[in-house]
């Protein structure tokens, strides 16, 4: 059994160290669709820990069974299951939500960081481990997403998680909202500028010059 | 990785032992989270009528659904009401594939590109203080460009002029054809009169012509041809006949 520290480490090392958006550069796509409103990015970022972190789970469960010629597609499958799970519990208890993320929440499926946690760390380590490998690189996706709706919800709506920050002048108040930002491309400068940050405070993520 | 996973006895149990799990916890969410779904839609599509009636934002869906919209099943051949079908209960996807309550149309019949229609169809009423019909709101549904675009539109008791429209599910593009959505658009067919054109370029004042969406000439002539074919003869028009005749009040 592993010890505390690595658990620790596992856990926490992808939500800034090793972080799968901002780092290793996964899952982008999502990251720009679904973060026009903080709610949005709150329910992606909650449903995407989940599926990463229980595929992780049950995968490293039959890790030892897995026959390899076929292994990618019983990732597949696991993690097909679990999003359709979620999407449909979605549906159930917040219909408006899962109406707007509609084909993002199906998109999970292809989400990078999913795969790439299941092949790289899941099909090698135990459950307990994997377990916590999901959760840790889910927030470290969750971080980035925040982060960027947050920008996006309060500059370019005035609003956060709907509720008004900043009056808008079409309703009266002072605020001209910068309509760049609703826009999804604009998550590439919030998500750039985010990596600029984090590499000037973590040196050691600087790529070295070829 | 041990050489006995290879087998191919064992990949074939592997992978249909994962199946069977994956089909069984997929299979159970689906029918255990069904009923809460189906309210949740239902909720969505009064929620819908409310926003084109003219009811925003509406927090207690139900309730006021309830207490403002009367709920009627209109015969769309002699548009006459049909007492015997409740439109709380009309499952509009069940009964077009009921030969018994639907029909095929004809290629030229079919202009909004939906096959087949029902024999029947829900109408709402919202009504004002004094208990008069105030508006007529009329469930539409046509192809655009992607797939079937569902929506409502609002008409004041005239049975002419258009108060409002809207599309609450469909597939066309984000950005160009899914603009039908937008309020800035769907604002302009305010006050229109039936028959509507959707038109490229300037509307202009003309109350029978819209501006068509930019970008979205397919999508804007899917609606156009959604919005004729539902209050043509085939559709709604005998009942908008009888309603422009004063049927209602």
């Amino acid at each position: 059994m592993a010890n505390a520290k690595e658990m620790k480490e596992v856990l926490f090392g992808p939500v800034f160290a090793n972080n799968p958006i901002a780092l290793q550069v996964l899952g982008i796509c999502s990251a720009l669709a679904v973060t026009s409103s903080l709610k949005n990015a709150l329910i992606m970022s909650i449903a995407l820990t989940l599926v990463t972190a229980f595929s992780s789970l049950f995968i490293s469960m039959i890790r030892n069974h897995i026959p390899s010629s076929v292994r990618i597609i019983v990732q597949m499958t696991i993690i097909a299951s679990l999003v359709i799970v979620v999407d449909q519990v979605l549906q159930a208890v917040v219909y408006s939500t899962a109406k707007e993320l509609s084909t993002f929440i199906g998109l999970i499926i292809t989400n990078c960081i999913v795969m790439g946690r299941a092949e790289a760390y899941a099909m090698k380590s135990p459950p307990t481990m994997s377990f916590l490998d999901g959760i840790g690189n889910g927030l470290g996706y969750s971080v980035v997403l925040l982060t960027v709706g947050f920008i996006r919800e309060l500059f370019g709506a005035g609003t956060l998680f709907g509720v008004e920050i900043l009056p808008l002048i079409s309703e009266g108040g002072w605020y001209q909202p910068m309509g760049l930002l609703v826009m999804p491309f604009s998550s590439f400068f919030i998500v750039g500028a985010f990596i600029w940050a984090l590499r000037t405070w973590k040196k050691d993520q600087v790529e070295a010059k070829a | 990785m041990s050489t006995k996973n290879e087998s191919m006895g064992k990949t074939l149990g592997v992978v249909v032992g994962l199946c069977l799990v994956c089909a069984i916890v997929v299979s159970f969410a689906s029918v255990q989270l069904r009923p809460m779904q189906q309210a949740n839609k239902n909720e969505d599509i009064q929620r819908n009528i409310l926003a084109v009636a003219g009811f925003d934002k509406v927090k207690n869906v139900s309730e006021v659904f309830n207490q403002n919209i009367e709920s009627r099943v209109v015969s769309l051949k002699t548009g006459e009401f049909v007492e015997d079908v409740k439109a709380e209960t009309f499952d509009f996807e069940a009964t077009k594939f009921d030969a018994k309550r639907s029909y095929k149309l004809s290629k030229e019949e079919d202009k909004a590109g939906i096959q087949r229609i029902t024999n029947n169809s829900p109408v709402y009423f919202a009504k004002d203080d004094q208990g008069q019909v105030s508006t007529i709101i009329l469930p539409i549904q046509g192809y655009g460009l992607w797939g079937v675009m569902y929506g409502f539109l609002a008409l004041e008791a005239d049975g002419e002029t258009i108060k409002s429209i809207n599309f609450y599910k469909h597939s066309e593009t984000p950005g160009l054809g899914g603009e039908i959505q937008n309020p800035k658009w769907t604002a302009l067919w305010e006050g229109k009169e039936l028959p509507i054109d959707v038109v490229k370029g300037s509307a202009g004042g003309n109350e029978h012509k819209v501006d068509g969406l930019s970008g979205a000439t397919l999508t804007s002539n899917g609606v156009d041809h959604t919005v004729d074919f539902w209050t043509s003869d085939k559709a709604f028009g005998p009942f908008l006949a009888k309603v422009r005749k004063g049927a209602l009040n």
